[in-house]
């Protein structure tokens, strides 16, 4: 195989690939900003391949045309009209079509949001604050759910170094800079799951800092935040054992569970584990093995992570607190 | 005269070489030369290995670094008698108690000390201490790391040649007498007992800890996960059963609150914020979680705690010393957030805190102020 086809198959698979991942994909929009920046795309890919063609064929012609092809290529006025008025106008437009598209959207200018959700960046995970319709502060981890059709304000901000929301489906990416505020407006079309990643270096584990956005009916988000605004429910009779075990472990000086004594604020807030999709910022899928794994092994899992590794509990230990954990629905 | 040329320069040097190789070889080889240690050495041998083993010396420790604490120190100087009674004694003697016959007997003789550490540089003495000396029978330090213990032995050593038998008594075997049994004595000749305080700071106390962290202590020092020359060398010839008796016998004993003048006021209020709220913003927990009477046993409770024993381990775990166990993995990841001003804090704090509220702990787990 010659090197350019191997090369041009590598080409076709990156898009290939693209094309397989949907959850995660600019090319595949799911949301008002996320339609735009795709159109962007696609028109200045088009124009530039346009461009790139015509350029391509004059050479062709320069270089193995007849003399009286090759003949008017010859003038100034190629110079003057491809190399410079040409590419003026052309930038222009495209630049002019870019800000009218960008702005029509832009936060300025659009509405209000109805619903409005903090987002801070951490090192490596992402604390979501909402509210809930009486005012109560609802805090959740690694997840953010929105009601689809709705303009959703994200409120970003950092707790510790600079980090950056991207999550390409619903919108380009923004930073999340220390002590100040950013909004992002995100509009999904229809309720589905979209993934997001820290777009920003952000230390050790950046690149295991990621996340889901859930849209949902509203009805539906209706409800969930209800649920979520509620404290956790009383263990099962089979998890008390692992409820116990989490206090002994010293677990609630990081982590909060409200409706416990556990009111730590240094981690994410485990109120609801169980009924999140994916663990330590989407690393890991959520079910209790996941559980055990991450408790005992996250430095593993997870290089550099803030959390201590626990080998202290017993297999049957860590299966009982892992029972009781992903029982947090 | 022709001038020699390079090659017949090389062949006879070769040669030399060769021939005296040839005849350290067969002195060897032929046993002639006498390696009874009950004789003593040809003077020129004493004064050729005396003048290396010094050069060795100086320039070595000349090349090690090592953060030299205050010599003075009583609780550093206590530490070190605690360890020479076992670890040294036997070989050197000590004030009022010569050496063991057969340590006499060896070739080197070991040398009493009293004397010989005026001949050395504290550095020298710290450098000896730790790396030994090859071919002499001093050997080094059974825990490479522990930099802080070495020092405290030499402490010691530079006490000694002004050192009564009675003053030496008093340093080595300390104040408590509370049982006879073999293990206890040993135990309690430095880390107290019923109503004796350790003999130093830097010696924890061990009074009404749990069974199960006791436990677990003795075995990571038996098993080398905890590293320490002088609690090694004690732990590990230790039965289980002795392990298992030693741990009772501490954690039946009532709690000691400090008997120490508090430490300033603003101090211990800092060190209590972080003990009882943690530092969000540097992911610093508060330390009360785990450490109170209200979470696992095999935590221990530091309410009532030596502050220079605290501030020493928290700074080990800092260097990642104490990182072989589950627990000490936990805490080593916690410990490297604290700077040395909150390592000096929370020590504070801890030893000026009541051990009878750790029984009676009810304080909710708080996480740190919004």
């Amino acid at each position: 195989m010659t090197v350019a086809l191997r090369l041009a198959l590598a080409a076709s698979l990156i898009f290939a690939l693209a094309g397989c991942n949907k959850i995660q994909s600019a090319l595949s929009p799911q949301g008002a900003e996320g339609a735009q920046v795709a159109t962007l795309f696609w028109i200045m890919t088009w124009v530039s391949a346009a461009i790139l063609l015509g350029v391509m064929i004059l050479a062709a012609i320069a270089i193995f045309g007849r003399e009286r092809w090759r003949s008017p290529l010859r003038g100034e006025w190629i110079v003057i009209g491809g190399g410079i008025v040409f590419p003026s106008v052309l930038l222009s437009a495209l630049l002019v079509a870019a800000l009218l598209m960008i702005g029509a959207e832009s936060s300025s200018r659009a509405g209000p949001a109805s619903v409005r959700i903090a987002v801070v960046g951490e090192q490596w995970w992402w604390r979501v604050v909402y509210r809930t319709p009486d005012g109560r502060r609802v805090e959740s981890a690694n997840e953010i759910r929105i009601p689809a059709g709705e303009r959703v304000a994200f409120e970003l901000s950092a707790a510790d170094v600079i980090h950056s929301l991207w999550v390409p489906t619903l919108a380009g990416k923004l930073d999340m800079i220390p002590g100040r505020e950013n909004v992002l407006n995100v509009i999904a079309n229809e309720p589905g799951v979209s993934r997001g990643q820290c777009a920003e270096y952000c230390g050790g584990a950046h690149a295991l800092m990621s996340l889901y956005v859930v849209a949902l009916e509203r009805q539906e988000f209706d409800a969930w935040l209800q649920r979520e605004a509620a404290p956790a429910p009383a263990p099962a009779a089979d998890a008390a054992a692992g409820q116990k075990l989490f206090f002994a472990g010293g677990c609630g000086a990081c982590h909060t569970i409200r409706g416990t004594e556990a009111a730590g604020t240094i981690g994410p807030d485990l109120t609801h584990l169980g009924g999140r999709m994916s663990l330590a910022a989407a690393v890991l899928p959520n079910d209790a093995a996941a559980i055990a794994r991450w408790i005992r092994d996250n430095q593993h899992i997870k290089p550099d992570n803030k959390m201590p590794p626990y080998g202290m509990f017993t297999e049957a230990e860590l299966k009982s607190l892992a029972n009781y954990l992903a029982g947090l629905k | 005269m022709r001038r020699p040329s390079l090659r017949m320069v090389a062949i006879i040097v070769g040669a030399t070489f060769a021939v005296l190789g040839a005849g350290a070889f067969l002195v060897a080889a032929s046993g002639i030369y006498n390696v009874a240690a009950s004789r003593p050495h040809f003077e020129i041998t004493r004064v050729l290995l005396q003048f290396g083993l010094e050069r060795s010396v100086a320039t070595h420790s000349w090349l090690e670094s090592s953060s030299k604490p205050a010599l003075d120190d009583p609780d550093l100087i206590r530490l070190g008698a605690g360890h020479f009674v076992r670890g040294c004694a036997f070989c050197h003697g000590a004030p009022g108690e010569p050496r063991n016959l057969a340590a006499e007997h060896m070739q080197p003789t070991p040398p009493a000390l009293s004397l010989a550490v005026t001949e050395w540089s504290n550095e020298e003495l710290f450098w000896i201490v730790k790396h030994g000396l090859k071919y002499t029978g001093m050997p080094g330090w059974p825990s490479i790391e522990r930099d802080d213990e070495v020092w405290a032995v030499v402490a010691f050593l530079r006490q000694l040649p002004n050192m009564s038998p009675a003053q030496y008594r008093e340093l080595a075997n300390g104040s408590a007498h509370t049982s006879d049994d073999e293990p206890i004595a040993e135990c309690t000749r430095c880390h107290g007992g019923e109503n004796a305080a350790p003999t130093s700071r830097l010696v924890p106390k061990l009074a009404g800890q749990s069974a199960a962290y006791l436990l677990h202590a003795l075995e990571d020092y038996a098993r080398d996960r905890r590293p320490s020359g002088i609690m090694q060398l004690l732990a590990v010839p230790l039965a289980a059963k002795d392990r298992q008796a030693l741990a009772a016998y501490y954690a039946n004993l009532k709690p000691q609150a400090s008997q120490q003048k508090a430490a300033d006021a603003a101090r211990i209020e800092r060190g209590r914020r972080i003990a009882t709220e943690g530092i969000r913003e540097e992911t610093i927990p508060p330390c009360l979680a785990c450490h109170s009477g209200r979470a696992a046993e095999t935590f221990p409770r530091l309410s009532g705690q030596h502050a220079p024993y605290l501030a020493q381990q928290l700074r080990l775990f800092k260097e990642g010393l104490r990182a072989e166990t589950p627990q000490g993995a936990i805490m080593t990841a916690i410990a490297t957030r604290l700077d040395e001003a909150q390592i000096s804090d929370v020590a504070a704090y801890f030893e000026s805190r009541d051990p009878a509220e750790d029984a009676r702990d009810t304080t909710p787990v708080q996480g740190a102020a919004q």
